[in-house]
């Protein structure tokens, strides 16, 4: 395997890491969005085989703001704009930010992980 | 500069800009870190996909022969009917995701045949319904169809507005379901047809009220902007199969786990076939009957409550219909009975005259089945099949008898909790212990089925990578 030889190597030191260190550095916002968010969400700027709506360029974007795309009626009517305090409601509990809304999430990502996705997210450009 | 990116963020960006590929981005801890997998159905190849990208050691072992758990496509039956997972809802965005990036073709099912109804031993054309002498409900619940009754529950679900379905302060109001359908006002006559084919539960008495609301909430969220359900086009296996053929090491199948040790620095695992793994950390993404069958360093109350939770009872019947019987006798094709047979559903096997049959039981009526042979469990379903149509003998064949109770690497069809214990149970279950992290149906959150294990793969992935990337 690719890693193998160096995993055999270095597990010695690995260890030792992971005796005295065992959390990892923190998870950057794209990778929190790369697990947790890519499934379901592109960055490009037109729905795809996704079924949630594209993300790219949502700074400042309106919500629910994608032509022809499903939303629930409760999002539509929120009058929500994307930005950084109401990004990380809707990520932290969707279903307490905007009751009923369509997006079938739970979030599993701590306040701190939150935040940073939010942060990255927002920084997104619109492909 | 973009003001919402951190010092941090800035460097790590900067950091790894030079890397064309995902798999470095966000990884600045040891990379290299050997991780094992148990159970090579949705959850474990979900979970292994994405640590496997995320630059993870990652070897995969499955018990059976086969990948998928409980996706089972018969294969070897014309029609190849599902034996396992078989509807892939319109919101199942990581399966519908992963099709597609494995090239994995979706369509829309061929629809199932109406059903008529046996009811009492008569039996009731469906449009009949409403007037039938044999039609057990009060006037005002005449119209509903037994198969529409539970959905009564829809027009005061408090999960319509959260997903919070096993919240503490919600399972305090937990109640069994047939208790609580009582004290909502439905009648007896409805309770007992609900109850004779439940499929969140075993038996009313036992089934979780906020359980049956958390189903009814998820149908009535995608009443609005639903799209058709799927399936995959040459069978739903050929999803698990995409994805563990996408790995770089193959699965190893035939390879039940027979204990994990967990040591200061990663875990050991023991196979039955007397082969050692050593790992990092696991994730064990198998059902709790097939769990308790693992010998784990867990406290005892956590290994007791795995064996508290009860899972789904079902027993199939895969047939395969020559002619259709029905349409001389005048009947749809297939039934909905309150009786041994429970529901048959009957589909048109694409480009062919010939139909696929399955009698579907389930609940405590499967418990008589499930202590006979399979030989002995087969006649006593078609006996009572030729009982209700003699029309089906002569023209309707065997492909595959399925008993997901029986089966030790499931243990049943899904997890069920019983009246209020998800409050405390769901957390616990997959909490990680050590570098022990859970994966599977039963320890998702906003989902059931395929949809359920894809997201739990990805939580319990996410909790590896938070330990080790």
């Amino acid at each position: 395997m690719r890693r193998a030889a160096g995993h055999r190597i270095g597990l010695g030191l690995i260890v030792c890491l992971l005796d005295t260190a065992p959390m990892a550095e923190p998870l950057s916002g794209e990778a929190l969005f790369a697990v947790a968010c890519e499934a379901c969400h592109s960055l490009g700027p037109e729905p795809d085989h996704r079924i949630g709506p594209p993300l790219g360029g949502l700074h400042g974007r309106k919500a629910a703001g994608v032509r022809g795309f499903g939303y629930s009626p409760a999002l539509q009517a929120s009058g929500w704009v994307w930005t950084l305090p109401t990004t990380v409601a809707w990520l932290s509990d969707p279903d307490a930010a905007i009751p009923n809304n369509a997006m079938n999430y739970v979030n599993a990502l701590s306040a701190e992980e939150t935040q940073r996705l939010a942060e990255w997210l927002l920084a997104q450009p619109s492909d | 500069m973009n003001p919402l990116l951190s010092r941090r963020q800035l460097l790590l960006t900067s950091v790894v800009a030079p890397f064309a590929n995902a798999q470095s981005i966000g990884i600045s801890g040891p990379v290299g870190h050997k991780i094992l997998v148990i159970g090579a159905g949705l959850a474990g190849l979900n979970a292994a996909l994405i640590l496997e990208q995320w630059g993870f050691d990652v070897e995969v072992v499955e018990a059976r022969d086969r990948v998928g758990g409980r996706l089972w496509t018969l294969d070897h039956m014309p029609g190849a009917p599902e034996g396992g997972g078989n509807v892939i809802g319109s919101g199942y965005g990581r399966v519908i995701y992963r099709a597609h990036e494995l090239d994995v073709p979706l369509r829309t099912p061929p629809s199932a045949l109406p059903s008529d109804y046996q009811i009492g031993g008569q039996r009731i054309p469906r449009s009949d319904w409403a007037v039938a002498d044999a039609n057990p409900l009060p006037d005002d619940w005449r119209e509903i169809h037994p198969e529409r009754l539970l959905a009564k529950l829809n027009e005061d679900n408090p999960l319509l507005k959260t997903r919070a379905w096993h919240h503490v302060d919600l399972m305090a109001q937990d109640q069994p379901a047939d208790v609580g359908l009582r004290s909502l006002g439905f009648p007896e006559s409805a309770i007992r047809l609900i109850n004779a084919n439940n499929s969140y539960g075993n038996h009313l008495s036992d089934t979780s009220l906020m359980g049956l609301y958390r189903v009814l909430g998820e149908f009535g969220r995608l009443s609005g902007p639903a799209l058709a359900v799927t399936e995959v086009t040459q069978g739903n296996m050929r999803l698990p199969e995409a994805m563990a053929n996408r790995l770089t090491r193959p699965v190893s199948l035939n390879e039940p786990v027979l204990r994990i040790r967990q040591t200061p620095a990663g875990i050991k695992a023991t196979l039955t076939s007397g082969r050692t793994l050593d790992a990092d950390a696991a994730v064990i993404a198998v059902p709790l009957p097939a769990l308790g069958q693992i010998a784990l360093d867990l406290p005892p109350d956590r290994r007791a409550l795995l064996k508290s939770v009860a899972y789904h009872k079902v027993v199939q019947l895969h047939c395969i219909v020559d002619e259709p019987f029905w349409e001389a006798a005048g009947w749809s094709g297939s039934w909905w009975t309150d009786g041994q047979l429970g529901r048959i559903f009957t589909r048109p096997i694409p480009d062919s005259t010939r139909h696929n049959m399955t009698i579907w039981i389930n609940g405590d009526d499967c418990d008589r089945l499930n202590a006979l042979d399979a030989d002995a469990c087969t006649d006593m379903i078609l006996s009572a099949l030729w009982k209700l149509v003699p029309e089906a003998k002569g023209v309707t064949s065997v492909g595959q008898l399925v008993r997901w109770t029986t089966d030790p690497f499931a243990g049943g069809a899904w997890a069920l909790w019983k009246p209020g214990q998800a409050g405390s149970a769901h957390d616990a279950i997959r909490a990680p212990t050590g570098r022990l992290f859970f994966a599977g149906e039963h320890t998702a959150e906003a989902y059931r089925g395929m949809e359920a294990a894809m997201e739990s793969g990805e939580r319990a992935a996410l909790e590896v990578m938070r330990l080790l990337a």
